[in-house]
């Protein structure tokens, strides 16, 4: 299992590799949503906002309304963040669990993707 | 029906319904009825699922219906066979996806029980004659092309969300989209050359055909019509999901069963005639190597349930309106041969492989483990498509068979290159459908000619994969279109049924006018 701290610190080194990557901006155009990430055994609940094709910080918590809940195990997602996990091929097995319109769904799905190549 | 003089039935698989079926007080205008000729209250061409579901929802609300089928089996573009050691292998559709509720409910409703298709371990990506291995939809051996290839589906995806798979020309951008070939949208947003090649693969098995051959406005309609381009090439989560237990034409053969003598087969349908009141429809059965014999029905409506190019080898009296005289004129079947290797046991998976291939050249691009649940067997299951199907044409059975165990034991090892057995099907050359697995539009076509897509024209109504709004081109849409045929002929014949005459005028022409 992996901690609160753990993960805010595996999401800051992903967030800056995301920001840096010109493909990603390009993707995230025009994407403005609030992100609620939930651990499936640990209960943490954090919130990425994203604003003008830019990653924000992560907040520990649940705020305001989310546009698209992400639910895996606290390790998975520190995992994703730290580029050692092929997100989609978790998405698909059913241990990441994407919950929000098809379109924001398809897009976090693909950005994630990119984030790992582009790793 | 009992009634029936003896002898009148023109074949051993006539149809129940003589005169004494004819619940239309109606008659087709102009038509003089003849000793052998069959009346129905419509009369529905092709017995692929389209068809056979159109006939049952029909039937159901209690029309006389007869179906014409040119071939010798029902099915249409799904077909399943057992080949000589056993395997039961699917020449055509075989799927089943998420989101294809028409075709689960069927399923789930003969009892034919449905399995995962198997995606564990590893895929292999054959690219400039190297072999790599990956997991998930993309091949990652190069994350560059990768991540570019998942941002032109992206693209695509959120493209396709915003037209209309049933109005595609109702797009406020259609008229562009629609001169684009999905060619020209790929050397202009995709930048890496191997990206571009992993596109135009996933084009390939798709539809069949090479990306310059389609139109993007139709790539779109399509896409959204099976939800995105992303779950059309998935197995997991996606259009390979699932596997029938048996094979996929079970249902087709199950609804057949259900309509009994209703179904006459071996009657290729070479005229239609048709007016304002009614249809007549000529086929020319072929029984028993004999002459073909002229065998006419006379309804009501008809429902042509069979691929739109296809029906340009039916003579239409009067000839079909200018708009769906053209369109069926540029609905050009995909070129796909599929092919199945049958071996011992799924030796790849011993060695952590799926069984699924992407290669960017040869002929075996696209592969599947088409095994059975039980592993009592392995087979490997694959298109050769568009270009590749074309340059095989003239290599015959042995030509495929070669060019393909080559390219299987590239990328599995030489074992797979020696199958205990090898059968394929080039639809192309497939007299009745000539082509598969859809028709694929190019340029100018939705936007051409859209609307006369679903049109009835007079009598007739159309149905076939290539007319449903949702999952165009997979067994699902043909389902969904043979439903909604039958829906537009019942609220054409006053909505309401049960004896037929209920609906209609008291006191017109009956048997004895003519």
């Amino acid at each position: 299992m992996a901690t609160s701290e753990e993960i805010v610190e595996a999401y800051g080194e992903w967030q800056v590799r995301c920001n840096a990557n010109p493909r990603l901006a390009k993707m995230l155009r025009g994407w403005d949503r609030r992100v609620h990430l939930v651990t499936s055994d640990s209960g943490l609940t954090f919130t990425i906002a994203v604003s003008g094709s830019v990653l924000a910080d992560i907040v520990p918590g649940s705020e305001g309304v989310p546009d698209v809940v992400v639910t895996a195990s606290s390790e998975d997602f520190a995992d994703m963040f730290w580029g050692d996990l092929n997100p989609s091929e978790k998405y698909v097995s059913g241990d990441i669990v994407l919950a929000g319109s098809s379109e924001d769904v398809m897009r976090l799905d693909a950005m994630s993707m990119v984030a790992f190549l582009d790793r | 029906m009992s009634g029936s003089p003896p002898g009148w039935l023109p074949c051993d698989r006539g149809t129940r319904g003589l005169w004494s079926s004819w619940t239309v007080t109606q008659w087709p205008w102009g038509v003089v009825m003849e000793r052998g000729d069959v009346t129905a209250d419509v009369v529905v061409v092709g017995a692929g699922y389209s068809g056979l579901s159109a006939a049952r929802s029909l039937v159901d609300a209690g029309l006389d219906v007869v179906v014409v089928e040119a071939r010798d089996r029902v099915g249409g573009r799904v077909h399943t066979v057992t080949t000589p050691t056993g395997a039961v292998v699917d020449h055509g559709g075989q799927w089943l996806g998420p989101g294809q509720e028409h075709l689960a409910s069927l399923a789930a409703e003969i009892g034919v029980e449905t399995f995962p298709t198997w995606t564990e371990g590893s895929n292999i990506e054959l690219r400039a004659g190297e072999r790599y291995e990956f997991t998930g939809l993309v091949p990652t051996s190069d994350p560059g092309a990768a991540a570019d290839a998942i941002a032109a589906l992206l693209d695509l995806d959120l493209a396709a969300t915003a037209v209309d798979p049933a109005e595609p020309w109702t797009h406020p951008d259609a008229d562009d989209l629609d001169r684009t070939t999905l060619a020209s949208w790929v050397e202009q947003n995709v930048e890496h050359p191997v990206a571009r090649d992993m596109v135009t693969t996933a084009v390939l098995g798709v539809f069949g055909v090479q990306p310059a051959e389609l139109s993007l406005l139709y790539v779109l309609a399509y896409a959204h019509g099976g939800g995105s381009l992303s779950a059309l090439v998935r197995t997991t989560g996606g259009a390979q999901e699932r596997r029938f237990v048996g094979g996929a034409q079970q249902m087709a053969v199950a609804l057949a069963e259900g309509l009994g003598t209703r179904v006459v087969l071996d009657a290729p349908v070479s005229a239609v005639g048709w007016g304002l009141a009614g249809v007549t429809v000529t086929a020319l059965r072929r029984v028993g190597g004999a002459d073909p014999v002229p065998f006419r029905v006379v309804a009501n409506r008809a429902v042509v349930a069979m691929p739109p190019a296809a029906q340009a080898r039916i003579a239409f009296d009067p000839p079909l309106p200018p708009a769906r005289a053209q369109l069926i004129q540029r609905v050009p079947m995909g070129s796909v041969t599929k092919f199945h290797a049958v071996y011992e046991r799924p030796f790849w998976r011993e060695a952590g492989l799926s069984g699924q291939v992407l290669a960017d050249a040869g002929a075996a691009r696209i592969v599947f483990d088409d095994s059975p649940p039980d592993a009592s067997h392995g087979v490997l299951v694959g298109f050769i498509a568009g270009g590749d199907d074309r340059r095989l044409f003239p290599a015959g059975p042995e030509g495929r068979r070669e060019a393909v165990l080559g390219d299987l034991a590239a990328a599995f090892g030489p074992e797979a290159g020696r199958p205990s057995e090898f059968v394929d099907l080039p639809w192309a050359a497939e007299p009745y459908t000539g082509g598969a697995p859809v028709a694929c539009l190019g340029t100018g076509v939705l936007t051409g000619f859209g609307p006369a897509l679903r049109r009835p024209v007079g009598p007739i109504h159309w149905a076939g994969t290539e007319v449903a709004e949702a999952w165009s081109g997979y067994i699902d849409g043909a389902i969904s279109s043979g439903k909604a045929a039958a829906a537009d002929v019942l609220a054409s014949i006053g909505g309401e049924v049960g004896g037929g005459a209920a609906t209609h005028e008291p006191g017109g022409r009956s048997r004895g006018d003519q």
